[in-house]
């Protein structure tokens, strides 16, 4: 018998690339954050800060996006030596309102445009998509304050709120639960394993029971988003578990990284992570093989 | 130095092009995009070249020989040092058009290509091949 293949040997079939619903998205765009729509029709400048990053507006366009949840441009161009630390390091000290980082770095030659254009664009929506997510706190935006980055590739509100609402649904569609984004992931033995891709073995590879989604990114120097999504797929191998809840020992240590929020206060502000639980009170053993198949099976069922 | 955009200008200027634009095969996202697409959608256009893009990088059957030993020395050098997509490019045809796909070596973890829509009367897919070569590497090579 002749065997037809429409993905790679042995590995799980590749859902569909969500396309942009026009229609849709356009009543529901406005829904993601209703200040920053306001902010766009008035051309504002400054940043909206929300619970989980900040966009940068310069006239109602996006001009840059940081979240403590996605790698920053620096450990992007820096991670795999694209540019030399001390290099950065003096742009970011040189930069002022005028010739922001952005631009000294572009004159001096030390990057080029296009490199610098396409690395910066990754990071905005990388970031954007985080600094977008749901919150149980309102944003605030301070008029005026721009970034010692400067302008690279502004970008339209709109586009950024489209693509972060596709980017929401093409996780979905990979693997509907959202609890391996944010909490520590260890990987699992699964039958008929499907062999993982050279990019998913990378995360594998660094999943120890500890390291969250956003630490794999920020070590591997990759897109945050891009790591989300080799890790929903491993996921959905049956390759990777979410730890829950998160070992309590690790928070300790997790929250003492510098530049790292502390991971318990995501945690809670997700509403994916339980409370510590009280004292006599014993949850069941999640990370039992069984009942992580039959978990994974009902989140297919409610997929389907 | 070019930039995405001049990038794509000069794409659009190989005989018969119609569209060009840059996507992250990860996400779907176009990065940039000048011309016109099929269906009129360029955003849709791009999730399906991704699509497109992202299995033939994964499959194996398209790596060439050696790659892995390739990966495992880089894998080794540093956390994930850069890698070439194991892919240079893509060519789909239709009845009435040329698809070029041309994957784009960067020197940070990113996962972009090149697709240019070419009108089959006047596209030149050796032309079209040779100089998105070129372009790519002046995109992020300078």
């Amino acid at each position: 018998m002749t065997a037809v293949r429409t993905h790679p040997q042995g590995t799980t079939p590749p859902p569909r690339l969500p396309v942009r619903e026009k229609s849709g998205a356009r009543d529901r765009g406005g829904a993601l954050s209703p200040m920053l729509t306001r902010l766009a029709a008035e051309r504002a400048t400054g940043v909206l800060e929300r619970e989980r990053g900040s966009l940068y507006l310069a006239e109602g366009r996006v001009v840059h996006a940081e979240s403590p949840l996605a790698p920053g441009l620096d450990v992007l161009l820096l991670a795999h030596g694209t540019l030399a630390p001390a290099v950065w390091q003096d742009a970011v000290d040189r930069a002022d309102e005028e010739y922001g980082a952005a631009r000294l770095l572009l004159d001096a030659g030390r990057v080029p445009r296009g490199a610098l254009e396409l690395c910066h664009l990754e990071a905005v929506f990388d970031a954007a998509y985080f600094a977008l997510a749901p919150s149980s706190t309102p944003g605030h935006f301070r008029y005026g304050a721009g970034h010692w980055l400067g302008a690279v590739r502004p970008v339209p509100v709109d586009a950024v709120e489209r693509e972060t609402l596709r980017r929401r649904e093409l996780l979905n569609r990979l693997w509907p639960d959202p609890l391996s984004d944010g909490a520590p992931l260890r990987r699992s033995d699964a039958v008929a394993a499907p062999t993982p891709t050279a990019r998913q073995s990378a995360v594998l590879a660094l999943a120890d029971g500890v390291r969250t989604a956003p630490d794999i990114a920020r070590e591997l120097g990759r897109q945050a988003f891009h790591t989300l999504v080799d890790v929903r797929r491993l996921a959905a191998a049956g390759l990777l578990t979410a730890l829950f809840p998160p070992p309590r020992v690790h928070h300790a240590a997790t929250a003492a990284v510098p530049g790292l929020p502390p991971r318990h206060a995501l945690a809670e502000s997700t509403g994916t992570a339980a409370a510590p639980p009280s004292p006599g009170i014993t949850l069941p053993r999640v990370n039992d093989p069984d009942i992580t198949l039959l978990k994974r099976l009902r989140d297919a069922l409610e997929a389907l | 130095m070019p930039g995405i955009d001049e990038c794509l200008l000069e794409a659009m200027r190989l005989p018969g092009a119609r569209g060009a634009a840059l996507v992250d095969w990860t996400s779907g996202l176009a990065l940039g995009s000048v011309g016109e697409f099929p269906g009129g959608d360029h955003e849709a256009a791009a999730a399906e070249a991704a699509e497109v893009a992202r299995l033939t990088a994964e499959q194996r059957a398209f790596t060439p020989d050696g790659y892995d030993r390739h990966e495992h020395a880089d894998a080794t050098a540093g956390p994930g040092a850069g890698v070439d997509p194991p892919v240079e490019d893509l060519i789909i045809s239709n009845r009435d058009s040329y698809h070029v796909l041309r994957f784009v070596p960067t020197s940070f973890d990113s996962s972009v290509f090149l697709h240019v829509w070419l009108g089959r009367p006047d596209g030149n897919l050796a032309l079209a091949r040779i100089r998105l070569g070129e372009m790519a590497g002046r995109l992020v090579l300078g």
